[in-house]
């Protein structure tokens, strides 16, 4: 193949960043190779260039956008060698499979020695991040979010020292060359913000592609420097993403005349904040599969002003991570309180039992959680408002469902979900003529 | 009634959702009635362990835990004699083995606090999983020659041995405990209890967590106390999948 490879790395939105990156760049028609639904182990990077080969075994393809996964990277990149690697973010993730986050960041760094000509793009909001870009030092660009956000976006308020309850992914917040605690003249969420050491002068870097204006409601918006962007995504944590394809994408010299019509028409990949219609009632299934994902997505929730019913499905499998410890880690307090617009909850999946209790000890009112582990039920009997679960109604005052999942129950809850909606619509077909008449 | 929870460098030892270690001491005592205060202490901060009830010290990442035990060794005589005055302390995982005498990390060999009869090498392949075990200690059950059982989940590389004057937490049934050869799971002396088990250790073993209140209440009004009982469906159901679990699905 004779295009340029680029590398998705980073533990949240590698596959909202490159799927959108590829839509970018197919809406340019150039063929572009892509791993697209987060299959992004050694096995899911091969089988996107297999499927992009002739019978001769060349690639017929202008570039490819690949996801790897932190950990393979040190396998990965070799092989592929990269033109450019993004980097999207470093939380905490799945602890039994990675160790800890330094041991992520370490692997990253290793496997960013092996390909030192690959050009960076690195999320200069997020130390762990931009400290990258001296492994070794080379070219690099950073994107980053320059103001003071003005919206809830999930993160604490780090000056509040008093306030012990949100304490998510706080490791991240030392200096990595000197372990000085960072200062923050303004913060997003997790470590994202803009920070310096007084330890060693390690900083923020200035941002080459800098967002402004950021607006959340109803799907965020943004200007990077002065391009309006309007997205079809909700969530603040969704910036970086669209700032990591787009930074990309002027790199590679793409026109960005037209994103408008991609950004409009790119519907979100599976699970991401994808939507749903059951009945009339919508429905939002949503990844969230460590606490700052999860978080961000309680912050888009309550950003959200419908009553909403919550459905938190957690499994233990192996590529969930057995340990599911994270859960304490994750802000449940947030939706406990009475003005955050939240009617019922269901604790489901493999581990429900711990889900409920981490629910009972957020102090979120009994008589509102629900235990079921069969997640087409619960979906079935809190969209329908009949039946009842675990004794209690599930009618409530719910006017959006939101679904979240972490990693192995998403294929099978999405399926639930479409499954539900074609026979919401196929039902209704059938009703028309008949309300017509009467 | 109040209790002062001494959370230790939550900036630094934070793994594994030790903040709801935190959380739910709190909560059981502040649905009975009893004042829970929680006060975070930094590197550098004095700590006022004559007005502590409860010290808690969880685990962190291999550089964070090797800063803490350097500025632990300042407090280790302060802790020592609040250890042996019956003083509570609860350390998971790293902060179980700073307990000890030593313990090894990249080659080096670290020294620990001595306040626990025990050291810490390092193996090679890190025990990881879900943890069942059987406690017969007469503090934590109801009855004499009768056990009760502990879960959790245990990531660690460390292996821990205990010395003769100590006894385990302890035995497990399923999952590999201090050093995956002898059984034995964590260590309780005196109103010390250290382990490996996060998930995190008290939500699903509310017997622990009232254990640890009652020590903390009784040795700062001088008087037997009895807690008053809760509702506990929701942890013992998260208890029991995990003991059921063992049978079903993980053998
Ligand atoms: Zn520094």
């Amino acid at each position: 193949m004779d295009g340029k490879t680029v590398a998705v790395c980073g533990t949240n939105g590698k596959t909202t960043t490159n799927n959108l990156l590829a839509a970018l760049l197919r809406a340019q028609g150039m063929r572009v190779i892509c791993n697209e639904i987060g299959s992004n182990m050694i096995a899911g990077v091969i089988t996107a260039y297999l499927e992009c080969c002739t019978r001769t075994g060349r690639v017929e393809a202008d570039i490819a956008c690949l996801e790897v996964d932190e950990a393979f990277g040190v396998h990965v990149l070799p092989h592929i060698e990269p033109d450019i690697v993004i980097v999207t973010n470093l939380f905490r993730d799945q602890l039994d499979r990675y160790g800890e986050i330094d041991i992520t960041r370490e692997l990253l760094v290793r496997a960013l020695k092996k390909v030192p000509g690959a050009m960076l793009v690195l999320n200069g909001d997020d130390p762990l991040c931009a400290s990258l870009c001296r492994t070794p030092p080379r070219v690099r660009t950073f994107f980053g979010v320059s103001e003071e956000v003005p919206v809830p976006t999930g993160g604490e308020s780090i000056s509040d020292e008093s306030d012990a309850v949100q304490t998510e992914a706080r490791e991240g917040r030392f200096c990595v060359f000197c372990h000085h605690e960072l200062q923050y003249r303004y913060y997003h969420y997790s470590q994202l913000g803009d920070y310096f050491c007084e330890g060693c002068n390690f900083r923020r870097p200035t941002l080459d592609f800098a967002a402004r204006e950021v607006r959340l409601d109803p799907h965020l918006a943004f200007s990077m420097n002065d391009l309006p962007v309007q997205t079809a995504y909700r969530g603040f944590y969704n910036v970086y993403n669209v700032l990591a394809a787009l930074t990309v994408a002027t790199l590679l010299e793409i026109n960005l005349d037209d994103i408008d019509a991609v950004l409009a028409s790119y519907a979100p990949q599976i699970g991401r904040m994808e939507e749903f219609v059951i009945d009339g009632m919508p429905a939002v299934l949503n990844l969230s599969k460590n606490p700052t994902g999860f978080n961000q997505t309680i912050a888009a929730m309550r950003a959200d002003t419908r009553q909403k019913n919550v459905v938190v499905v957690v499994n233990d499998n192996d590529q969930d991570g057995t340990d599911i410890s994270w859960i304490w880690d994750v802000d449940f307090e947030q939706m406990a309180e009475a003005d955050a617009g939240f009617a019922r909850f269901v604790a489901s999946g493999i581990r429900a039992e711990d889900v409920a209790l981490r629910m009972k000890y957020a102090e979120i009112t009994p008589d509102t959680v629900l235990f079921e582990k069969d997640v087409r039920r619960v979906i079935e009997v809190l969209l329908r408002g009949e039946g009842e679960v675990t004794g209690k109604s599930g009618a409530s005052r719910g006017e959006v469902l939101y679904v979240l999942v972490n990693y192995t129950p998403l294929f099978e809850t999405q399926r639930v979900l479409l499954d539900l909606q074609a026979a919401g619509s196929a039902a209704r077909a059938d009703a028309t003529p008949r309300r017509r008449r009467a | 009634m109040n209790i002062r929870i001494a959370h230790l460098y939550p900036d630094l030892l934070n793994l594994y959702g030790d903040r709801g270690n935190i959380t739910c001491l709190q909560k059981r005592c502040s649905w009975r009635g009893i004042e829970a205060t929680v006060h975070e202490y930094r590197l550098g901060d004095e700590l006022p362990l004559d007005e502590t009830d409860i010290l808690f010290l969880g685990g962190g990442s291999d550089r964070e835990q090797c800063i803490v035990s350097e500025h632990l060794q300042g407090h280790r005589d302060a802790i020592q004699s609040y250890v042996e005055s019956d003083g509570v302390l609860v350390a998971v995982c790293g902060g179980y083995q700073l307990l000890g005498h030593s313990y090894q990390q990249a080659g080096e060999t670290i020294a620990g606090l001595s306040i626990i009869d025990s050291y810490t090498i390092a193996g090679e392949r890190r025990l990881i999983g879900n943890v069942v075990m059987r406690c017969q200690h007469q503090q934590l059950v109801s009855a004499p020659s009768s056990a009760t059982s502990v879960v959790g989940f245990e990531n660690h590389a460390g292996r821990t041995y205990l010395g003769p004057a100590h006894t385990p937490l302890g035995v497990v049934t399923q999952g590999y405990g201090n050093n995956g050869e002898d059984g034995g799971e964590g260590v309780l002396y005196r109103n010390v209890i250290g382990t490996y088990l996060h998930g995190p250790l008290f939500p699903k073993n509310p017997l622990l967590a009232d254990f640890v209140i009652r020590s903390a209440l009784q040795r700062k009004y001088s008087s037997s106390i009895a807690l008053s009982p809760l509702d506990d469906s929701v942890e013992h159901r998260a208890h029991d999948y995990l003991t059921r679990c063992r049978l079903a699905r993980c053998q």
